[in-house]
């Protein structure tokens, strides 16, 4: 593994979001990232960067989001910030995932699948932006 | 994204490749409903050769679910790749959807011969 650090800036367009998980895997493999860290990591940022284009602003057209991974010391440290409107997914309510299938309800997926695959999941509000971190352990 | 499909008696096999997600998601939502809205009851979902799914692309199998149980309907998946499995599993699909290892066994699940060639 080798350190390093990199920034991506994605237009606020989910069609993005395949070119930011390309660059995700050629950093990961630059830095000796385990494949299966990197395909929670790519996961965990998909879901992420959907929410903040999807529900972050009125209007995502012109509008971009930044992608911040490092790599270091048996860790991949993310962050997804947008200057999008208040919003933090982590409030989403928990799916109840021992309902019956006419029970399951449609919300709140994403972001269980980015609590579930990821060590760490934090939100913050800093200087009007919206900034979700992850961050991955790996050996 | 790929999709396609073709009739094996009353079985509708539907193939998807590549990435499933926000992007790709919405065609086949309208690929699958369209399926369900033409009766077509018994869907069998060949995932072999589908690498990733995201939230978006796991909705439009619960649709689809939700959707075939009070018309008496039934979805059966197989073939999934463990990195997908793992994320159906993940999400509590395993408990919902029927998920088989193969299509043989998919085709079995829902009353159709297995194919002649595998």
């Amino acid at each position: 593994m080798h350190e390093g650090s990199i920034t991506i800036h994605v237009a606020a367009d989910v069609r993005e979001i395949e070119r930011l998980n390309q660059l995700v895997r050629r950093f990961g493999e630059l830095h000796e990232v385990p494949s299966r860290t990197l395909y929670a990591v790519n996961l965990a940022l998909d879901e992420l960067v959907t929410n903040a284009v999807l529900y972050g602003f009125d209007d995502p057209q012109g509008r971009q989001i930044t992608v911040r991974i490092a790599a270091a010391a048996g860790e991949l440290v993310a962050s997804v910030t947008d200057e999008g409107k208040h919003f933090n997914p982590l409030d989403a309510k928990v799916p109840d995932l021992a309902a019956p299938l006419a029970e399951r309800d449609m919300g709140g997926l994403g972001i269980h699948l980015v609590r579930s695959l990821m060590d760490h999941v934090g939100y913050s509000r800093d200087d009007d932006k919206n900034v979700l971190t992850i961050r991955k352990h790996f050996r | 994204m790929q999709i396609n499909e073709h009739k094996q008696g009353d079985v509708t096999i539907v193939t998807i490749d590549d990435h499933l997600d926000t992007a790709s998601a919405p065609q086949f939502e309208e690929r699958l409903l369209g399926l369900v809205d033409a009766g077509a009851l018994k869907i069998l979902i060949d995932g072999a050769a589908l690498a990733y799914v995201n939230s978006a692309g796991l909705k439009v199998f619960l649709m689809v679910a939700k959707k075939l149980e009070p018309l008496g309907g039934r979805m059966v998946i197989s073939s999934l790749q463990p990195s997908v499995f793992m994320i159906f599993e993940m999400i509590g699909f395993t408990r919902i959807m029927k998920i088989v290892p193969t299509r043989d066994e998919a085709l079995r699940e829902l009353g159709a011969p297995p194919t002649a060639t595998s």
